[in-house]
C-alpha cells in the first residue's frame, strides 16, 4: 500500500520530465555566467548552448574547419585588419536584434577592456587584437597589432561571445555607460543569441534552459534543459538511477561499471583536453640545478600512473601537444620520458645529497590527485629522491617555498598557444609566479613560435622551446584525464572532439531522445 | 520579567560583535581569496588588478572599520564571486535549512518525548529496554550513515524517494530523518533519565494519593516538571544542529540550504558571503539560546524569581 502511494506521488512529480525535456545533474554549478570573464572548467559546460561566436567550428571533428555563426564571411583585407559580414535576422534572447553595434561591443568589452576581470582574461588570448569597428550595419572589422597567424582560433574564443549592448549598459546606473557594475549584473541575468535562452538562474545551484524559437539556426531540439547542482557522487549516481537525473556529469572513474552494470543507463567519456602536470620551482635555492629537476621528471612512468589510477583510459603525452592541436600537433617531439637509470645518473652528477622534496597537492581539487602524488613518492624513491606530499588546500604555486606540486594545464583554444602558451608565456603566470625563468633566446623563440604565420616555422619554434623545457624542466605534463558522463540509453549525447573540455553541448544535431 | 528579558538581550548583543570580529579575522587568516576563486593562470599585474578591484590592497584595519560600518547599516557586501548583495545569498539559503530544522525538530519531539516516557514508565519491562536499544543505536549512527543507509535503500534499490533537493514533500522524508536521527536518540534518553527522576518525587505520591488519574499525574506533574530539562536539552541541540550540522546532510540531499554555502565560501574564501552567513547563523543560535532562555522562564517560575 505504502508502496503504491509513494509510485502515484512519484509519478505526479515534475521530474517525471516530458519526451522533450531533460535534467542533467552537474557535480558543479557556476556562480555566475559571463563568457567573457570565465575561463574555468565550471563555467565552460555552459555558454556554449546559450551565446554566439563570429565564426564557429564543426565540432564533431578533431581537425578545425572553420564555419560561419554570427558572421557569414570573412576575410583580411590588410594584413593585420579582418573585414566580417554579419549575419542578418539575428535575434538576442530579449527580443533585441543583433546588430553591428552589439559585435563591437562585445569584442571591444575583451580588446579594449576596463573591467578588471576581462583585463586579465583579455590580457593572456586576446592582447594582439587593438580593437574592433563598424564599417556599416553589416560589416564590421577587428584589427590587430601585428600579423595574426590565429585568426579563426581566436575569433571563435568563448571570451568574445557576443552580447546585447543596449541591454547590459541599461542592467544597473547610467544606461548610456557600460559601468563595471552593468557586466556583473550581465553575469547573473545572462542574454545571448544562442538556440537555447537561460530561463532562470539561481547562482551555484540550477540552470533552466529553454528552446529559443527566434534562433537565427538550427532549432534546438530540446524544449527544456534543468541543469541541477548534485555535489556528491553518491548522490548523482542515484539520482541518474532513480530518474531524477538523465546525464550526469564528472563520473569517477571507479563508479564507470557501476552505472554500466545497469541496463538502463550508460557512460560516454573522453581523454580531456587538458593536462594534469607536475610543476617544479626553478628558483627554489634546492632545485636550482635543472639535473635534479629533470631527475624528478625522469623518474616518473606515467604509464603506470594511467594504468593504476586511470584503467589505461586517460592519455600520456610524449611532449606538451594534443591531437586537438591538428597541424601543430607534434607527437614525435620526446620532450618528457621514463628512464630511471638517467635519473639515477644525474642526481649523483648533481651530487644529490637526499634532501627531502616537497610535492604539493590539495586533498580532492584534482581528480586523483593525492593518489598521484603518492604514486609519484614511491617512483621518486626508487631512485633515489627523498619525496614527501604535503596536502593542502592552499595554492602554493606562488609560493617561493614550493619545490613541486600539482596544477593543471587546460587546452583554452586548440592550438599550442592556447594551452602551454597561456600557461608558460614570457612574462606569463608562471614567470610572474617567481618558479619559472625565460630569457631573451625562450622569447625570441616564443615570438616565432606565436606570430609566425608559417606553420612549419611556428612547429619549428615550438619544438625548440620543447627542447628548452626538457633542458631545464619546470613542468611536466602526467596525463589527460578521462573524464565520463553518465547518462539514461534513451540520451544519445557524447563530448564532441572539436570542443574545449566540459562543454555541454545540446545544439541541433549534438543530442537526441529515443522514444521510451 | 522585563528586567530578565533585557539581560538576555544585551547578553546577545555582546555576543554577536565578538562573533562579528572573530569571524573578520579568522576569515582574513585562513588564505587569500584571489588564490582560490580567479582560476588558474594570473600573471601578477593581473592578480594586483583584482586585489585592487576586490578592495583588499586596503589594510586589514581600514577593511575592519568599512566593514563594521557596514553591520550598522546593514550592508554586507557583495559577494566576490557572483556579485550580488550578500544578504540576498545568504537569505534564500536561510528558509530551506530552516525549514529542514523545522521538520527535524518536530519529527524529534514527535517521537521522543513519547518514546522517553514510556521508556521511564515501562523501565522495568522488555518496552523499556527497546526504547534504550534503539536509543543506543541512533546515538551511535552519524547521520551521513544513516543518508547513505535510506538513499541505499530507498532509492537506490527501491526507487520511492527522490534524493535531488527540496521540491515536494517527499524530497523532506530522508533528510529530516538523517537530520532527527541523534536528535531523537539524544533527547530520549534525557526524556527518560529526567522523567525517572521526576517520577520518584514526593510529590508525585502526593498526587496519585489525591485519587489523580495515573495519565495526569504522568503527563501533568510528571512530565510538567521534567519540562525543564528537555527544554533545554532541546534548544543546545537544535543550536548545535542549525550552527554546523546539517552540512553534511545538505550536501548528500543536494538541499539549497546554508550549510553547503558556508563550506564552498569557507573553501573559495569568499570572505563576504562567508561573514555574512556565519553572522546569520550565530543570530539563529543566539536567538534560540535566547528563547529557551525565556521558554526556562516560562515553564519555571523559580529561574525567572532567582535571576531578577
Amino acid at each position: 500500500m505504502i508502496r503504491l502511494m509513494l509510485t502515484t506521488a512519484l509519478a505526479a512529480l515534475p521530474f517525471a520530465a516530458s519526451a522533450q525535456e531533460i535534467t542533467v545533474g552537474a557535480a558543479n554549478m557556476a556562480p555566475y555566467l559571463d563568457p567573457g570573464r570565465d575561463h574555468s572548467n565550471v563555467g565552460s559546460q555552459f555558454y556554449y548552448n546559450s551565446f554566439d561566436t563570429l565564426i564557429d567550428r564543426d565540432h564533431t571533428k578533431l581537425e578545425p574547419e572553420w564555419t560561419p555563426a554570427l558572421a557569414t564571411s570573412w576575410e583580411l583585407i590588410e594584413p593585420k585588419v579582418m573585414e566580417l559580414k554579419l549575419r542578418e535576422g539575428v535575434t538576442f534572447h530579449n527580443g533585441d536584434p543583433m546588430t553591428a553595434d552589439d559585435v563591437v561591443f562585445s569584442l571591444n568589452r575583451m580588446f579594449q577592456a576596463t573591467f578588471p576581470p576581462y583585463v586579465v582574461r583579455a590580457k593572456d588570448r586576446l592582447g594582439n587584437f587593438t580593437g574592433a569597428e563598424k564599417v556599416d550595419d553589416t560589416t564590421i572589422r577587428i584589427h590587430a597589432e601585428r600579423e595574426e597567424p590565429l585568426w579563426e582560433t581566436l575569433i571563435s574564443l568563448q571570451q568574445i561571445m557576443i552580447i546585447p549592448e543596449a541591454y547590459t549598459k541599461a542592467l544597473t546606473g547610467d544606461p548610456d555607460v557600460a559601468e563595471d557594475s552593468d557586466f556583473e549584473a550581465f553575469a547573473l541575468a545572462p542574454v545571448g543569441t544562442g538556440p537555447y535562452a537561460i530561463e532562470s538562474f539561481q547562482p551555484g545551484e540550477k540552470l533552466v534552459w529553454t528552446r529559443f524559437d527566434d534562433f537565427w539556426g538550427d532549432k534546438a531540439p530540446l524544449e527544456k534543459v534543468n541543469v541541477v547542482q548534485i555535489a556528491e557522487t553518491a548522490s548523482r549516481v542515484t539520482a541518474l538511477k532513480t530518474g531524477e537525473a538523465d546525464i550526469i556529469t564528472n563520473l569517477a572513474p571507479d563508479q564507470l561499471s557501476l552505472v554500466e552494470s545497469d541496463p538502463n543507463l550508460k557512460t560516454e567519456g573522453s581523454a580531456t583536453a587538458l593536462f594534469h602536470v607536475m610543476i617544479m620551482n626553478q628558483n627554489h635555492p634546492k632545485l636550482q640545478d635543472p639535473r635534479i629537476r629533470q631527475a624528478m621528471s625522469l623518474a616518473i612512468d606515467r604509464d603506470a600512473l594511467n594504468e593504476a589510477l586511470w584503467a589505461g583510459k586517460a592519455v600520456v603525452p610524449s611532449s606538451h601537444t594534443m591531437v586537438e592541436m591538428g597541424a601543430l600537433h607534434q607527437p614525435d617531439l620526446v620532450t618528457f620520458e621514463y628512464d630511471p637509470e638517467r635519473a639515477k645518473q644525474l642526481l649523483d652528477e648533481a651530487g644529490y645529497d637526499g634532501f627531502e622534496i616537497t610535492y604539493d597537492t590539495a586533498p580532492t581539487y584534482y581528480t586523483n590527485g593525492l593518489l598521484a602524488a603518492q604514486a609519484i613518492m614511491e617512483m621518486w624513491a626508487a631512485v633515489g629522491i627523498n619525496g614527501k606530499v604535503q596536502v593542502q588546500d592552499q595554492w602554493s604555486g606562488n609560493d617561493p617555498e614550493m619545490m613541486a606540486r600539482n596544477w593543471s594545464n587546460p587546452m583554452y583554444f586548440a592550438d599550442p598557444f592556447g594551452s602551454f602558451g597561456v600557461m608558460w608565456a614570457p612574462g606569463g603566470p608562471s614567470q610572474s609566479e617567481g618558479r619559472f625563468n625565460t630569457d631573451e633566446d625562450y622569447a625570441e623563440k616564443w615570438e616565432r613560435f606565436r606570430f609566425s604565420t608559417d606553420v612549419e616555422t611556428r612547429k619549428e619554434a615550438y619544438a625548440e622551446l620543447m627542447e628548452e623545457v626538457k633542458e631545464d624542466p619546470a613542468v611536466l605534463p602526467l596525463y589527460r584525464p578521462f573524464e565520463s558522463w553518465g547518462m539514461k540509453t534513451s540520451v544519445n549525447w557524447a563530448p564532441l572532439p572539436g570542443h574545449i573540455p566540459y562543454v555541454l553541448d545540446f545544439r541541433a544535431g549534438s543530442i537526441s531522445l529515443a522514444d521510451s | 520579567m522585563i528586567a530578565y528579558l533585557a539581560r538576555v538581550l544585551v547578553r546577545s548583543v555582546v555576543t554577536l560583535f565578538a562573533i562579528v570580529s572573530v569571524t573578520f579575522i579568522a576569515t582574513r587568516l585562513s588564505g587569500n581569496p584571489i588564490d582560490t576563486f580567479l582560476g588558474e593562470g594570473l600573471t601578477t599585474e593581473g592578480r594586483e588588478e583584482l586585489i585592487r578591484y576586490f578592495q583588499l590592497d586596503r589594510t586589514l584595519w581600514e577593511q575592519y572599520l568599512a566593514f563594521l560600518r557596514g553591520v550598522v547599516s546593514g550592508e554586507f557586501g557583495l559577494s566576490f564571486v557572483d556579485r550580488r548583495p550578500v544578504t540576498q545569498v545568504v537569505a534564500e539559503r536561510l528558509w530551506p535549512s530552516g525549514q529542514l530544522l523545522l521538520c527535524a525538530v518536530a519529527l524529534t519531539i514527535a517521537v521522543s518525548i513519547p518514546l522517553g516516557v514510556l521508556g521511564a514508565i515501562f523501565r522495568k519491562s522488555w518496552i523499556g529496554s527497546a526504547v534504550m536499544t534503539v536509543a543506543f543505536a541512533g546515538y551511535a549512527v552519524p547521520s551521513f550513515i544513516l543518508a547513505i543507509l535510506m538513499i541505499l535503500t530507498f532509492s537506490y534499490w527501491l526507487n520511492w524517494l527522490p534524493v535531488v533537493g527540496n521540491a515536494t514533500p517527499l524530497h523532506y522524508i530522508m533528510p529530516t530523518i538523517a537530520m532527527s536521527g541523534v536528535l531523537v536518540a539524544a533527547l530520549t534518553r534525557f526524556t527518560r533519565n529526567a522523567m525517572l527522576d521526576v517520577l520518584g518525587q514526593d510529590f508525585i505520591r502526593t498526587a496519585r494519593a489525591k485519587g489523580l488519574s495515573e495519565a495526569r499525574v504522568v503527563l501533568r506533574h510528571g512530565l510538567g516538571n521534567a519540562g525543564v530539562t528537555v527544554i533545554s536539552v532541546i534548544g543546545l541541540q537544535i543550536a548545535g544542529l542549525a550552527a554546523a550540522g546539517s552540512v553534511v546532510v545538505e550536501t548528500i540531499f543536494s538541499w539549497p540550504g546554508i550549510g553547503q554555502l558556508l563550506v564552498t565560501s569557507a573553501i573559495t574564501r569568499d570572505y563576504p558571503v562567508l561573514q555574512f552567513g556565519v553572522i546569520a547563523v550565530a543570530v539563529a543560535v543566539v536567538a534560540i539560546n535566547a528563547l529557551t532562555d525565556i521558554a526556562y522562564a516560562l515553564a519555571d517560575p523559580r529561574i525567572r524569581l532567582a535571576r531578577s
